[in-house]
């Protein structure tokens, strides 16, 4: 439920600055190709306030067409999870590649995004069981809780994650983003007596081989060369008439 | 193509809502930590079931009582009374022994006691995120559970299998 309010909360800011950049003068804007770079926002504020984590995502853009960009995330995720049955700490990195295509329609010198993409990711990392509780239906001699303090190293996974998301210009080159992901769980070797109950990357795993994710970012757009957007333009409204 | 990546973001939200079900529960069915499953037999009639008559068990080192009739009231003793031909009776999964006091006709004349000691090795299992993990058990003292040969009122023990890793089967047969 906290989540969810997250999700909300943070679509309606990206969609409301992206309505506030509609703007009106006769002048001629070229589009700009080139490389964006950008920090998750949520990851670096959740390592401040959240003391059983730290994490750090890079991402990062390239224009290669008016609507293609490649794209891909960089990341390392240190959490500690403390369930009901377990406590455990997933350490590791994370890459992603893969491309986003952008279908919002941009006016005049507007530059922002309503993407949908996909990426191949891939983690290494190593599970740490702190703890554990025997589960005993009878409950004839109280909890036992063990500490095994096991680590479990040289596991990895990979994964295919669909990608949505939105990008809104803020001032000059920069940008606010927020993206929703939807993965599917590929390959993932699991510990020996032991699961992978968090990846990072891919966060929580599930029963079955879904799982999600989003990220909120900052990013700084680094423009290489510029292409006309007039020729295309006339192009359509011909082909419509 | 604006109303289909529109559409997409929809689907993609509103599934990732669905996963944050909570799979926090462990089912009743999933096989966790087992008990030893032990029938009772008339020693006369070596394959006849017999049920034991008031029969109170104690783990002596936890001084825990085995439950019967959980429906009933803690200070009523009926709770603790056994009187079938069959019951499960669970090992401590911190140490690799556990001793009983198998009393049968609790506080009546002929009541008799007979210690029982179960030493084993232990394996702690993964089942599942919600479950967490199991114990199973390997009795290692299959012929000396009771210290010699015939107790007091259990005139014999067979282990049928040493493994305890399910309750599917019977683990131990007490002829008395």
């Amino acid at each position: 439920m906290k989540l969810m309010l997250k999700y909300i909360f943070s679509l309606t800011i990206v969609f409301f600055s992206l309505q506030a950049k509609a703007q009106d003068t006769i002048k001629k804007y070229p589009e700009r190709y080139g490389l964006r770079v950008g920090v998750d926002l949520h990851r670096l504020a959740k390592s401040f306030y959240d003391d059983n984590y730290k994490g750090l995502e890079i991402e990062a853009a390239y224009r290669l067409t008016k609507k293609f960009y490649i794209a891909g995330e960089i990341g390392n995720e240190d959490k500690t999870v403390d369930d009901d049955r377990f406590n455990f700490t997933t350490k590791g990195t994370y890459f992603k590649a893969g491309f986003d295509f952008n279908s919002y329609e941009n006016w005049l010198d507007m530059e922002n995004m309503i993407h949908i993409g996909l990426r191949y990711g891939v983690s290494s990392f190593s599970q740490q069981l702190n703890s554990y509780k025997i589960y005993d239906p009878s409950n004839f001699y109280g909890e036992n809780v063990i500490y095994p303090n096991e680590k479990f190293s040289g596991l990895n996974a990979s994964w295919v994650e669909v990608v949505g998301g939105v990008k809104a210009k803020l001032f000059n080159n920069f940008y606010l983003g927020f993206s929703l992901r939807l993965n599917y769980l590929v390959s993932d070797k699991k510990p020996d007596n032991f699961d992978n109950l968090y990846i990072p990357g891919f966060n929580r795993t599930y029963d079955g081989k879904f799982g999600a994710g989003f990220n909120y970012t900052l990013s700084y757009f680094l423009p290489i060369y510029k292409k006309d957007k007039d020729k295309i333009k006339i192009e359509k409204a011909t082909n419509n008439d | 193509m604006k109303k289909y990546s529109l559409i997409a973001l929809m689907v993609l939200f509103s599934v990732s809502f669905w996963n944050c079900e909570k799979d926090d529960l462990c089912a009743e069915a999933t096989p966790t930590t087992p008990r030893v499953v032990i029938e009772f037999y008339d020693i006369a009639n070596p394959t006849e079931l017999k049920s034991v008559t008031d029969l109170f068990i104690k783990e002596l080192n936890t001084n825990d009582t085995l439950v019967s009739n959980d429906a009933l009231v803690e200070n009523d003793i009926n709770r603790y009374l056994f009187n079938v031909n069959k019951i499960y009776l669970p090992l401590r999964t911190d140490v690799v022994e556990s001793k009983f006091n198998f009393i049968l006709n609790k506080n009546a004349v002929n009541e008799q006691t007979d210690e029982l000691t179960f030493t084993y090795t232990k394996k702690d299992i993964y089942i599942s995120r919600a479950c967490g993990y199991k114990t199973t058990f390997e009795i290692t003292n299959p012929t000396t559970i009771i210290p010699s040969s015939s107790g007091n009122w259990i005139q014999s023990i067979t282990v049928e299998n040493t493994s305890i890793d399910n309750e599917n089967e019977t683990h131990v047969k007490i002829y008395f």
